[in-house]
């Protein structure tokens, strides 16, 4: 593997997944040499366990956090607000793979939903025309079912019961993807076993994450320093307030410094605010980036919900793909259903550990037994649905509580916006209505898991007073400095974010390397 | 779940409940009544009660004041409550800590249990025997195979 020295201006890349990752193989690709700094261990897929709590502690993001709020995660998951991952790779690795891409109004919602009261709506300073060939480009990386020439992978059993219930109510938007996983060989990886193991990382390498495609790649150019183990801590300046260098923690806590041409930050949206705003200096007294005060603001999580719903003939949910069944119908902006925005359905289905953690958090008694005991004749989905931004919604650094290094934690503030609360109850309702349509014998809501898609905390916009990032990234603030995950999202939109950050990190990858390359930056 | 004399048992106040076979079974039992499971027999609760037991032991003051909670539960006879009355009694200290300890260990061990799975009809992992591709990822049959494809008209 290549070395950068530590003195050496490197473009350095803080965070390895869907959008660091990305970023790292482009890049290395266009023959720019970079530094990517990544605070989990490098794990291969044959180190993956296929046990959901093994799993889960080998790889989740379990440094300290705190929530505040009335979103039920408050109550249910006080010191876990989201599920992301600590490894190389990043969340890729535990995603599932639904690839719907954003509708062309979800660049535009403020135009198109008008003002709602208490939202921060704001329209993305790129449209879908600007965005369509980078979605291409990230279909093919990532080899989405569906399009491109890939084909669909199969029905499992939880999409039969899916797909059928939405035949009888009259949906017609239903398939098995798209879905970033392959039916057939592609891209060197094998086709889907449908082993039932996509949240614990895919030990046989059919999903797509950038562990198996766009790390690996990089590394093959030669051109990538990549520093597992290395939690960054500090981005500094020079006196220009042009950023000149990363500080980082080994895993014994050993601090190094690496110095920077360019840093562009992909720790997920909420590690991504915490580090600039643990960047303040006297230059930048509210943190890096932050002189619009947006930094941490605008937090989206997406709607989210689960229905599980049982029958008295077998399911069997789990073998198969956990997410390859989306129904789009509901995915329009139509507010006669007395909401803004829309969402999807996906199949979903968790192993009797996560299902007792998560069904019905606190829950017990007789009717939690029932869900349990129905276990093997059950069906599960998901509702993920755009929820509104709101200012605060918000990562801010906690007064008391830090990390294993000392540092602030991130504490995670969100209250539901009355129409994520009107979105919600009306996609249950939905959901349990096409359940019984296929004959569920009873159905039960399961309220949001730990956040797993993670928005808009530096957002995107066209004046800098309005956010963090400019179209293309790049921090309205500081020149050399970019964001480069979900956090730039100028709003969420229904669909599944994971496309659009890959599709964002290509776009902005050939802008760098062009302004590298001009000597611009 | 046999309770016969472990009312009479427990009722002495105990420091080291995981090595006393009358508390393992009353707090078995509660958890027994908490997540009641025709099929499981008495072996996931049990072992889930040592779970429980080791959980409490994690610093002296959650120990005390677990082993305290437990002689409540005993002296009020828990161990020969019936169903209702005991699922009654959980209910009056379902927001006390002890309540909270032994619900929230339950609920990541009990059904974290291989032999609680295959009760369930959960087969768990596959991966070394192929995936389920061959083994009837797809073999419901009791509704009409659906369309895999995208809705051409949608397109
Ligand atoms: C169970 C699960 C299922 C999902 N399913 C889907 C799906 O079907 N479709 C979809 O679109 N999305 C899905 N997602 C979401 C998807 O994984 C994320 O949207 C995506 O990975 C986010 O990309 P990212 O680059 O922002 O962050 P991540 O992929 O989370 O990568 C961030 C990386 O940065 C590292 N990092 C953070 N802070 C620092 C620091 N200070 N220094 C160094 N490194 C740091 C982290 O360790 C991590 O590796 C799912 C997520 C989960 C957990």
């Amino acid at each position: 593997m290549t070395e950068i020295a530590a003195d050496e201006d490197a473009v350095v890349i803080v965070g390895s997944g869907a959008g660091g990752g990305t970023l790292a193989y482009e890049l290395t690709k266009a023959g720019i040499p970079c530094v990517v700094l990544e605070a989990g261990p490098f794990l291969r897929n044959e180190d993956y366990h296929d046990n959901e709590w093994v799993a889960f502690r080998q790889m989740a993001w379990l440094d300290a956090r705190t929530t505040s709020g009335s979103w039920r995660i408050a109550k249910d998951f006080p010191v876990l607000p989201a599920w992301i991952v600590k490894a190389v790779g990043g969340s890729t690795t535990h995603w599932s793979g639904a690839t719907p891409r954003f509708k062309d109004y979800e660049f535009k919602t403020r135009t198109t939903y008008g003002a709602v009261e208490g939202a921060t709506l704001l329209d993305w300073p790129i449209s879908l025309e600007e965005l369509a060939p980078y979605y291409d480009k990230a279909e093919i990386a990532m080899g989405s079912t569906h399009r491109h020439g890939r084909p669909p992978l199969p029905a499992n059993n939880n999409y039969k019961v899916f797909a059928n219930g939405a035949e009888r109510v009259g949906y017609k938007l239903y398939a098995t993807g798209p879905y970033a996983t392959n039916a057939e060989p592609y891209d060197d990886r094998p086709a889907s076993i449908q082993d039932g193991f996509n949240f614990q990382g895919d030990k046989n390498t059919s999903k797509w994450s950038t562990l198996v495609r766009e790390i690996p790649r990089a590394l093959e150019t030669g051109l990538l320093d990549l520093r597992p183990d290395s939690h960054v801590v500090r981005i500094t300046h020079d006196a220009q307030g042009r950023v000149d260098a990363v500080l980082y923690v080994d895993k014994d806590g050993g601090l190094h410094r690496q110095a920077a041409r360019a840093v562009c930050v992909a720790g997920n949206s909420i590690e991504t605010p915490r580090l600039l705003l643990l960047s303040e200096s006297n230059r930048f007294p509210n943190g890096l980036a932050n002189s619009s005060d947006q930094v941490g603001r605008n937090y989206m999580r997406h709607l989210t919900g689960s229905v599980y719903a049982r029958f008295d003939k077998p399911v069997r949910m789990y073998r198969g793909e956990t997410m390859a069944g989306i129904i789009a119908d509901e995915a329009a902006h139509d507010p006669s259903r007395g909401f803004v925005g829309g969402y999807y359905m996906e199949t979903l289905s968790l192993g009797p550990s996560f299902l007792a953690a998560f069904a019905e958090p606190g829950g017990w008694g007789p009717d939690f037994a029932e869900i349990m005991d129905a276990y093997a004749n059950t069906a599960g989905m998901w509702i993920v649905g755009e929820d509104m931004p709101q200012a605060g919604n918000r990562i801010t650094l906690s007064d008391t509580v830090r990390d294993q290094w000392g540092l602030a934690a991130p504490n995670v503030h969100f209250d539901d916006h009355a129409n994520d609360v009107a979105m919600r109850d009306y996609a249950y309702e939905h959901a349990q209505k096409l359940y019984e349509a296929v004959g569920a014998v009873g159905s039960h809501r399961t309220p949001p898991y730990p956040s797993t898609h993670n928005l808009g905390t530096c957002r995107m916009s066209e004046r800098p007073e309005d956010g963090v990032v400019d179209r293309w990234g790049r921090a309205h603030d500081v020149p050399n400095l970019f964001v480069s995950d979900g956090s730039v999202m100028t709003t969420g939109g229904a669909a599944n974010p994971t496309l659009t950050i890959v599709a964002l990190a290509i776009r902005q990858a050939e802008y760098l390397a062009a302004e590298l390359k001009a000597g611009n930056i | 779940m046999a309770s016969t004399a472990a009312g009479e048992a427990v009722a002495a106040f105990t420091l080291d409940p995981a090595k006393d076979d009358a508390s393992r079974r009353l707090i078995a039992r509660m958890v027994q009544v908490m997540y009641p499971h025709a099929q499981f027999g008495d072996e996931p609760y049990l072992r889930t009660a040592d779970a429980i037991f080791a959980a409490a032991a994690a610093t002296p003051a959650q120990k005390v004041s677990f082993v305290a909670a437990l002689h409540d539960l005993a002296q009020a006879g828990f161990a020969d409550l019936d169903d209702a009355a005991a699922l009654g009694h959980l209910r009056s200290i379902e927001d006390t800590p002890f309540f909270g300890l032994v619900r929230s260990t339950t609920v990541v061990t009990l059904y974290d249990d291989p032999d609680v799975w295959a009760i369930l009809g959960y087969e768990g992992p596959s991966f070394d025997k192929g995936g389920y591709v061959n083994r009837g990822f797809n073999d419901l049959d009791w509704l009409p195979e659906p369309r895999i494809e995208e809705y051409e008209a949608g397109r």
